[in-house]
C-alpha cells in the first residue's frame, strides 16, 4: 500500500506542488502581508505630500528626503549612533564575562544564572525602566541608601542625563547580547583550551589567541542585536534621559505624532531600515553567521 | 490533576456566564463606543450611566489629540459614537466635516454649564460640541526650594533655575508659552516673530531638566524639579501631596484648553450618544469627575455642591479671568507646523 502511494506521488508531480503549496503557502501569505506590505507602503507613504488638514495625499515629492539632510537632524543621528555604540561596547564588557561564566558553570548553576537573564524579560520593559527612574531619583533609594549611609550630604543628581539614557539602554539590551555569545562559548571545545595550556600559552595569550576568535561570532551578532534596537528605542530617552536629547526613534514618533507629518515620519523610517540593512551587509562581510542572529 | 482541572473549567465557565450576565442586563437599551482621553473621565460616572439607562458603554482611551484623529483617519466610519477633543481638534474637526450636530432637545443639562464656557470660537453657537472640562498650562512652584518670585512664563527663562525645571512634552505648550512671555500670540505665523521666539526658546534648554506629558507631577513632588510648566489640575495634585507646591498662574496669559463632547459622522448609536453626553453634563456625574481629575469644570451647578474647599482651591477652580485672559491653541497650516516642529526639534537636539 505504502510503495504504491509514493509511486503515485512521484507519478503525479501536481500534487506534490499543490502539498508543497499548502505547506509554504501559509508562510508566504504572513511574510507578504506582515512584512513586504507594510514596508512597500512605508515606502510609498515616505513620497507623498499632505493637504492642508494634514491628510496623506498620493502626489509625489522628493521633499521629505531632502529636508533628512537638515543639520538638526544630522545632529540627532550622529548622536543616536553614539549611544547606540557607547551601549553596545557597555553590554560586550559586561555580556562576555557573564557568559562566560554561564557557560562554563556545571548544569544546575548553570540552569540558574540562566534564569536570571531571561526572568526579567517576562516583565514589559517599560514598567523597568520606570523602576529605574524611581531608583535613581532625588529621593529616590539609591540617593535615600547613600544619605543614611553618610557617603554624600545632599543627593546626587543621577537621572535626565545622557549617561542615564545609555545605562537604561544597556539594562534593555544586554539579554540579546549574553544569549548569543552564551552559545558561541558553550560551543567552544575545553580540549582546544588544554591544547593550548599545554603548548605554553599563557592565560592570557589562550584567551586572545583562542578563546576569542572562536567565539567572535557570538560577539558580532550580539552586537548587531544591541546596536539596531538601540537606534530606535525612544521611550529609554524619554523616561530616563528627560526628552531632552533626542535620538532617531523620537524624530519618527514626533512625525506621526505632534508633527502631524506621516510621509517625514515615513522617511525617516526609511532611513532606519537603510541604516540597519547596511549594518547586516557588514556584518555579512565580517564572516558573520545570519543564522546566528536568529532571523 | 483532573479534578484540578475540572474545577479550573468550571471557574472559567462561571466567569463567563457571569460577564455575559453583566452584558445582558446593561445591553439592554443598546451599546454605545465612547473614546476618550485617558485618566480624565471617571469610571464611577460611567459605570453609573450604564445603569440608569441600560446601555453597555465601551470605552477605549487616547493620550493625545493627534493619537485620536489619527485612529479615527485609519477606522471605519461608526467605529466611536463619542469622542473628547480639545478645541482647537473640535475646529479641525467641524471644517472637515466630520461632525454631526447636538440634538439640543436632549441637551436638558446643558443649561447647568456657564456661559463663559459657552459659544467659544472654535465652534459658534456650540452647534457641533458641549464643554466637558479644561484647564491651564500654568507654573508650579516648590517654594522650599525657589526664593525667586516668579509671577509669569518669563520667569521660567531666567538662568537662575537652570537644570530644574520640568516641562510638558508638547511643542505648542512650550512654544506658544514662549511667545506669550515675549507678548506675542500662541498661534503666531509671522516668520520673522517666529525667528525672534526660536532664539527666545533656545534659551530655555538649559533651564529644562525633563520633558514630561504623562506625569509632570512626580517630578516635582519627587523634588527632582523645583519649577514646573504644566497642566492646573497635575498641579492640584502635586499640592496635595507637597504643601510646599504653589500655583502660579502666569500674568502674560495662559495657555488655556477645553475638551468637548462631541459625536463622529456615521455614529452608529447616535441617540444613546446623546443620552450619554446629556448625562455627562448633569451636576452628578460632573461631581464624579472632577472628584477624580480635578480640571478646570464648567459646571456650575456641580461647583455650587461641591462645598467651599474646592471652589476656595484655586489649581482645581481655575478663577475665571485666567481663562478669559488666556488664549486658546488653533490649528495651523502644515508649512508654519512644520517650522514649529524645525524649532521644537533644534530645542531637543
Amino acid at each position: 500500500m505504502k510503495e504504491e502511494s509514493r509511486e503515485k506521488r512521484i507519478k503525479k508531480p501536481s500534487g506534490d506542488t499543490l502539498s508543497a503549496l499548502v505547506m509554504v503557502g501559509p508562510v508566504t501569505l504572513i511574510m507578504v502581508l506582515l512584512v513586504a506590505v507594510p514596508l512597500i507602503y512605508v515606502a510609498v507613504m515616505s513620497f507623498c505630500s499632505i493637504d492642508e488638514y494634514y491628510n496623506v495625499i498620493p502626489r509625489f515629492t522628493p521633499e521629505n528626503y531632502e529636508r533628512l539632510l537638515d543639520a538638526d537632524y544630522l545632529k540627532i543621528y550622529a548622536r543616536s549612533v553614539f549611544i547606540a555604540f557607547i551601549t553596545t561596547v557597555l553590554c560586550i564588557l559586561i555580556g562576555y564575562p557573564f557568559s562566560y561564566v554561564i557557560a562554563r558553570t556545571a548544569s544546575r548553576k548553570k540552569k540558574i544564572l540562566y534564569m536570571l537573564v531571561i526572568i526579567p524579560f517576562w516583565t514589559n520593559s517599560l514598567i523597568r525602566i520606570y523602576g529605574w527612574r524611581s531608583f535613581l531619583g532625588s529621593s529616590g533609594w539609591l540617593n535615600s541608601l547613600l544619605i543614611s549611609l553618610h557617603i554624600v550630604s545632599e543627593p546626587i543628581e543621577l537621572l535626565y542625563k545622557n549617561g542615564t539614557t545609555i545605562l537604561g539602554m544597556t539594562y534593555c539590551l544586554i539579554p540579546f547580547m549574553i544569549l548569543p555569545m552564551y552559545t558561541a562559548i558553550e560551543k567552544l571545545d575545553g580540549s582546544l583550551l588544554e591544547a593550548s595550556s599545554d603548548l605554553g600559552a599563557k592565560p592570557a595569550a589562550t584567551f586572545f589567541e583562542v578563546i576569542l576568535p572562536l567565539t567572535s561570532s557570538g560577539i558580532f551578532s550580539g552586537s548587531l542585536m544591541v546596536f539596531i534596537p538601540c537606534l530606535g528605542y525612544f521611550f529609554v530617552s524619554d523616561i530616563l534621559g528627560g526628552g531632552n536629547s533626542d535620538m532617531i526613534g523620537n524624530l519618527i514618533e514626533r512625525q506621526f505624532q505632534s508633527g502631524n507629518n506621516w510621509p517625514l515620519g515615513a522617511a525617516l523610517s526609511i532611513v532606519l531600515i537603510v541604516l540597519t540593512l547596511v549594518l547586516v551587509k557588514l556584518y555579512q562581510k565580517l564572516g558573520g553567521d545570519m543564522d546566528a542572529l536568529g532571523v | 490533576m483532573m479534578k484540578k482541572l475540572v474545577s479550573v473549567m468550571t471557574s472559567i465557565l462561571m466567569v463567563s456566564m457571569l460577564l455575559c450576565g453583566c452584558g445582558g442586563s446593561k445591553a439592554k437599551n443598546g451599546e454605545l463606543n465612547v473614546f476618550i482621553w485617558t485618566e480624565y473621565v471617571s469610571e464611577s460616572a460611567i459605570k453609573a450611566f450604564e445603569d440608569e439607562y441600560g446601555i453597555k458603554v465601551n470605552v477605549s482611551t487616547y493620550s493625545s489629540n493627534e493619537d485620536m484623529l489619527s485612529k479615527l483617519k485609519s477606522e471605519s466610519e461608526g467605529t466611536y459614537d463619542v469622542l473628547l477633543p480639545s478645541d482647537y481638534a473640535v475646529e479641525y474637526l467641524i471644517a472637515q466635516d466630520k461632525l454631526e450636530k447636538i440634538d439640543r432637545q436632549v441637551m436638558t443639562n446643558l443649561s447647568c454649564i456657564s456661559d463663559a464656557y459657552l459659544d467659544q470660537p472654535y465652534d459658534p453657537g456650540n452647534e457641533y460640541s458641549v464643554p466637558y472640562e479644561g484647564g491651564v498650562a500654568c507654573i508650579a512652584v516648590n517654594t522650599a526650594k525657589v526664593d525667586k518670585e516668579i509671577t509669569g512664563y518669563a520667569d521660567l527663562f531666567d538662568p537662575a533655575l537652570a537644570g530644574q525645571e520640568v516641562v510638558l512634552d508638547d511643542n505648542r505648550a512650550v512654544i506658544g508659552m514662549t511667545a506669550r512671555s515675549m507678548g506675542y500670540s500662541m498661534n503666531e505665523t509671522d516668520r520673522a516673530k517666529l525667528a525672534e521666539i526660536q532664539d527666545k526658546l533656545l534659551t530655555l534648554k538649559e533651564n529644562v531638566k525633563l520633558y514630561d506629558s504623562d506625569s509632570p507631577k512626580s517630578a516635582l513632588i519627587s523634588g527632582d524639579c523645583t519649577v514646573g510648566m504644566i497642566w492646573s489640575a497635575e498641579v492640584a495634585l502635586a499640592m496635595d501631596e507637597n504643601p510646599d507646591i504653589k500655583i502660579v498662574y502666569p500674568k502674560e496669559g495662559a495657555y488655556v484648553f477645553l475638551d468637548n463632547w462631541v459625536v463622529p459622522k456615521g455614529a452608529k448609536n447616535y441617540d444613546n450618544a446623546m443620552k450619554f453626553i446629556n448625562y455627562m453634563l448633569s451636576p452628578e456625574a460632573a461631581k464624579m469627575n472632577i472628584a477624580d481629575f480635578p480640571y478646570l469644570c464648567p459646571n456650575s451647578e456641580a461647583l455650587a455642591q461641591m462645598g467651599d474647599e474646592y471652589v476656595s482651591n484655586t489649581a482645581k477652580n481655575v478663577p475665571a479671568d485666567v481663562i478669559s485672559g488666556g488664549e486658546f491653541v488653533k490649528y495651523l497650516d502644515p508649512d508654519t507646523l512644520a517650522v514649529y516642529d524645525e524649532m521644537w526639534t533644534k530645542l531637543k537636539e
